[in-house]
């Protein structure tokens, strides 16, 4: 184990320093609905269960409840371990992860920043014992790991979300409609997006919506959208359909960009909102470790 | 208004305006950005187009800007002019003073290129018939040139190019000026029968644009309606000094010495005190100083008068030569600082000796400078075509010695012994012994010659007319006379000179000398070689087809070749100066051109034209115009268009 967590923290490292990862083993995936888990263990669930089920062992951080520390374990190697018990873990985490080529402009900044915020999700869900499904979507699905479960998934989902490449056009909704028929039982569903869809992302999203599913849209947007600094005369160019739009930059123009940037956003909140789902907007200017250790703990995504 | 060009103008209208609108629509080279996603700028654009009309009309608005920025430039090359002279198809007939005056140069560089400058705007302005236009409706404009004589440059044509070659080939002269030659002139070929015989209605007369200085010698002679004439005046002042008049003599008294007689007049307002320098073919003979008195202000019925003084020069020079007086003193005209006059030697002459041989007359004659001696009997001479003689004085003196001739030609005679019938000397008989007891000194034929000693065995008693002049006495009748009859001059000495001891005294070839000189000084007037500009120069006696070299002011030498009569004659003599004529490099023949006109030499140009009767002001200030030009407000409202088009599209960039 020790040796593969090894070589998954190597190639996660990439992805996320060894620092911040030993402070995302603290957290936890938290389900609002809290929902019919067979519990007993980290999780409480509204129905007892009956038989507890070994399922592992992880070393003890800061902040575990001591009621689940293996204390035969502290007897014979002075060293904290806690239990973890397969009916605990029945929250699924199903992280939806944008690969279109949109994420990848106007910089790689962006795309670093969504991978960077699903592998910490991803690691936090893995780290918590918790069933966790990767998928990354361009036009539809482009790659995927699904019910993994412990630390021995990392290596697997680091090589998922390092090596897909981000290229293509996005669909949504065909992604939304694989992604909502390939989960199983209940849990907590993040997609991390641009949301820059031009069919929408509504369509897709009431898809997601329903079901055992909480569901956190997490909308990446890079300063470069939120607050462009161009001038002169341009022809902007998709970077997914290669449609381009001629512009002459200008006062008004750049107004009514941010204010459109602002309506789109507020939209999308709107539209998570009135469904029960949660809507994160998720600036790359701020580090994905603030966003992750504060801002998701904040709104009660992570605990 | 009308378009001189309008044509032109449209047909790069044609061309541009269309460009103008492609160039729109392409204009923008677009700079390509890849964005994640032009979602949001194609709704931004749409709330720009839907939420902002005037950013709608801002884009148009530049396109009218550019739209009348192209109009403005278009209607400027157009080239529309506000007509000053009534309709289309205007004749114009441009007098250009070229006379002695115009090449003052109180107006730089001179008046004359002053006035070509302002015909040439004149001509600019003009409507011209433009490209395509098959009916020729612009205006039409002659060119005429004029001092003494007139020349037309050009006829009526509405070709400015050809206008302005025409102006430009305007050569300064150093005429007076006469504008009724030009007039006439100009009239005629207004009036050009090719209009008649086209049955076309009589041509309206052609406006007279006059650029001078109004010192104009005939203007009171010319007879042309007042409202038909523009006079532009050219010139400012009326700074000038100048000699107008000079004449140099050789005294009859004394034939080697030279007399200069010059008139410096002073045409400014101030006194002019300044130095005249008398030259002699190119070395300085005398500087003296002279003050000039100002002009005197005439009242409205008497003219300015000058300031004058005359003075004199005197110097000894027997042969040929240029006598240049020149007044050095800037002013404006330069034309009249400087005079010239040539001087002559006294005559080379060519002698008939009639005699029966005599040895002491010819030998005497031979001393003499002269340059031909014929001889002749008595009857030879009469045997001679007196008519020829007398026509074309082949011999400027004829000696006649001790010979009574049957008729008299026309000639200057030395006679010895008997005098010739028909001049009312009356001879009674002959004396003996005589002596001389007085003789006229001072008198040109007997200047040195000592008669003290002369005697005379024998000599003719003369009776001589009243006005006959003695000029050497003997005890009982007159030795030596001069008279004059029917158009000849004797000099008579009634003594055979072998019957005195005159021979062998130097007194006699003295008198020889003095009387050759004296009569060859009355042989006939010399041929003018004092002329004034214009005038034409005339050599005659040369061999037909020679080549003749000739110099002038200002241009070098030249070859003319003689006509068959022998004969050469230049005309082009518009320049003061010293012109030379040299058949052959020893025989150079020198003319004098002075200006020696006061009318030219007065430069203060006139404020008005007195025509007969009329009063014409003058223009002066504006060039004179048919039409204002109007495309510099044009080009200027264009470059106002694009200021104003780059504000608006800057205020358009602007975050």
């Amino acid at each position: 184990m020790a040796a593969a967590m090894g070589t998954t923290q190597r190639k996660l490292s990439d992805l996320l320093d060894p620092g911040f990862m030993a402070r995302l083993d603290a957290l936890d995936v938290l389900s609002h609905k809290v929902l019919k888990g067979r519990l007993q263990g980290e999780r409480r669930s509204k129905r007892r269960g009956q038989s507890v089920e070994f399922a592992d062992h992880r070393p003890y951080v800061a902040g575990d409840d001591l009621r689940f520390v293996d204390w035969n374990i502290y007897g014979r190697l002075d060293q904290l371990f806690l239990k973890l018990f397969l009916e605990e873990q029945d929250l699924t985490v199903h992280l939806l992860v944008d690969a279109s080529a949109s994420v990848g402009m106007p910089d790689r900044e962006k795309n670093t920043y969504i991978r960077k915020l699903a592998a910490a999700m991803g690691y936090i869900s893995l780290a918590g014992n918790n069933r966790v499904t990767i998928t990354l979507f361009g036009d539809g699905i482009v790659g995927q790991v699904a019910n993994m479960r412990g630390r021995a998934y990392l290596p697997r989902m680091a090589e998922l979300i390092l090596n897909t490449p981000t290229e293509g056009t996005s669909d949504f909704d065909k992604a939304c409609r694989q992604a909502a028929g390939s989960r199983v039982g209940t849990g907590v569903m993040i997609v991390v997006s641009d949301f820059l869809f031009k069919e929408g992302y509504e369509s897709g999203l009431r898809r997601l919506i329903g079901g055992q599913y909480e569901l956190y849209a997490m909308q990446t947007l890079c300063p470069q959208e939120l607050e462009p600094e161009l001038a002169g005369d341009l022809k902007l160019v998709d970077a997914e359909d290669a449609d381009s739009s001629e512009i002459t930059v200008s006062a008004a123009l750049l107004k009514y960009y941010k204010r459109n940037v602002t309506a789109y956003c507020n939209g999308l909140k709107d539209f998570c909102v009135r469904r029960g789902a949660t809507y994160v907007l998720a600036n790359t200017s701020t580090s994905v470790e603030l966003m992750v250790l504060n801002y998701l703990r904040r709104i009660q995504l992570l605990r | 208004m009308q378009f001189l060009t309008w044509t032109l103008g449209l047909a790069a209208a044609v061309v541009s305006i269309p460009l103008l609108l492609l160039l729109y629509f392409l204009k923008l080279k677009r700079t390509e950005q890849l964005v994640s996603s032009t979602l949001l700028w194609k709704r931004a654009i749409q709330d720009l187009q839907v939420n902002a009309p005037f950013q709608r009309l801002r884009r148009n608005l530049l396109l009218l800007l550019q739209m009348l920025t192209l109009l403005a430039i278009l209607l400027a090359l157009a080239g529309p002019v506000a007509s000053l002279f009534a309709a289309k198809g205007q004749r114009y007939v441009v007098l250009i003073d070229r006379s002695a005056s115009m090449n003052a140069t109180d107006v730089r560089p001179s008046r004359l290129a002053a006035a070509k400058a302002g015909a040439r705007d004149f001509i600019e302005s003009i409507n011209t018939r433009a490209f395509f236009q098959l009916q020729e409706s612009g205006d039409k404009v002659m060119v005429v040139a004029f001092d003494e004589r007139s020349k037309v440059m050009c006829n009526f044509t509405s070709d400015k190019r050809q206008l302005l070659a025409a102006i430009d080939a305007i050569e300064p002269g150093d005429g007076r000026s006469k504008l009724g030659e030009a007039l006439t002139v100009a009239n005629a070929f207004a009036q050009s029968l090719g209009d008649e015989a086209n049955n076309r209605s009589p041509l309206a007369p052609a406006q007279v644009i006059l650029y001078s200085d109004g010192r104009i010698a005939d203007v009171d002679q010319i007879a042309i309606a007042a409202e038909g004439l523009v006079f532009h005046k050219i010139g400012t002042s009326s700074h000038n000094a100048g000699l107008i008049a000079m004449q140099a003599r050789r005294s009859y008294e004394n034939p080697d010495e030279v007399t200069v007689f010059t008139t410096a007049a002073n045409y400014g307002p101030q006194p002019v005190a300044c130095d005249i320098r008398l030259g002699l073919n190119e070395d300085v003979l005398s500087v003296r100083t002279i003050t000039i008195p100002a002009r005197t202000a005439g009242t409205d019925e008497t003219p300015d008068e000058p300031g004058k003084t005359a003075m004199e020069f005197s110097f000894l020079h027997p042969g040929s030569g240029v006598v240049e007086v020149r007044l050095l003193y800037e002013d404006d005209f330069d034309r009249d600082d400087a005079v010239w006059a040539i001087l002559t030697p006294p005559r080379q002459l060519s002698v008939l000796l009639v005699t029966e041989g005599n040895p002491v007359l010819e030998s005497a004659l031979k001393a003499c400078p002269i340059s031909r001696l014929d001889r002749a009997t008595g009857s030879e001479f009469d045997a001679m075509d007196h008519g020829i003689l007398t026509a074309e004085q082949p011999y400027d003196v004829i000696v006649l010695d001790n010979y009574v001739p049957a008729e008299i030609p026309k000639c200057r005679y030395l006679v010895f012994g008997r005098p010739p019938k028909g001049i009312d000397v009356v001879v009674p008989g002959q004396l003996e012994n005589q002596m001389i007891v007085d003789w006229r000194s001072r008198h040109a034929v007997m200047k040195y010659v000592n008669m003290a000693t002369l005697f005379a065995a024998k000599t003719y008693q003369m009776i001589l007319p009243r006005e006959a002049e003695v000029l050497a006495e003997f005890n009982e009748t007159a030795a030596v006379s001069l008279i004059q009859r029917k158009g000849s001059l004797f000099l008579l000495a009634g003594f055979d000179v072998l019957d005195t001891n005159w021979p062998f005294e130097p007194s006699f070839i003295l008198f020889f000398y003095n009387a050759l000189g004296y009569l060859g000084m009355q042989a006939g007037a010399v041929e003018s070689r004092q002329l004034g500009p214009g005038d034409p120069i005339l050599l005659e006696g040369l061999d037909s087809y020679q080549e003749v070299t000739f110099e002038s002011p200002g241009i070098s030498r030249q070859k003319i070749q003689v006509d068959p009569n022998g004969s050469v004659r230049l005309a082009n003599t518009d320049k003061v100066g010293v012109y030379t004529l040299m058949p052959d490099e020893k025989n150079a023949q020198a003319f004098a051109v002075n200006l020696l006109d006061s009318q030219e030499s007065h430069i203060e140009p006139a404020e008005e034209l007195v025509l007969s009767g009329e009063i014409v002001r003058a223009e002066s200030g504006q060039s004179i115009r048919a039409g204002i030009p109007l495309w510099p407000w044009l080009v200027l409202t264009a470059l106002v268009l694009v200021i104003v088009e780059w504000m608006v599209y800057n205020s358009k960039v602007r975050i």
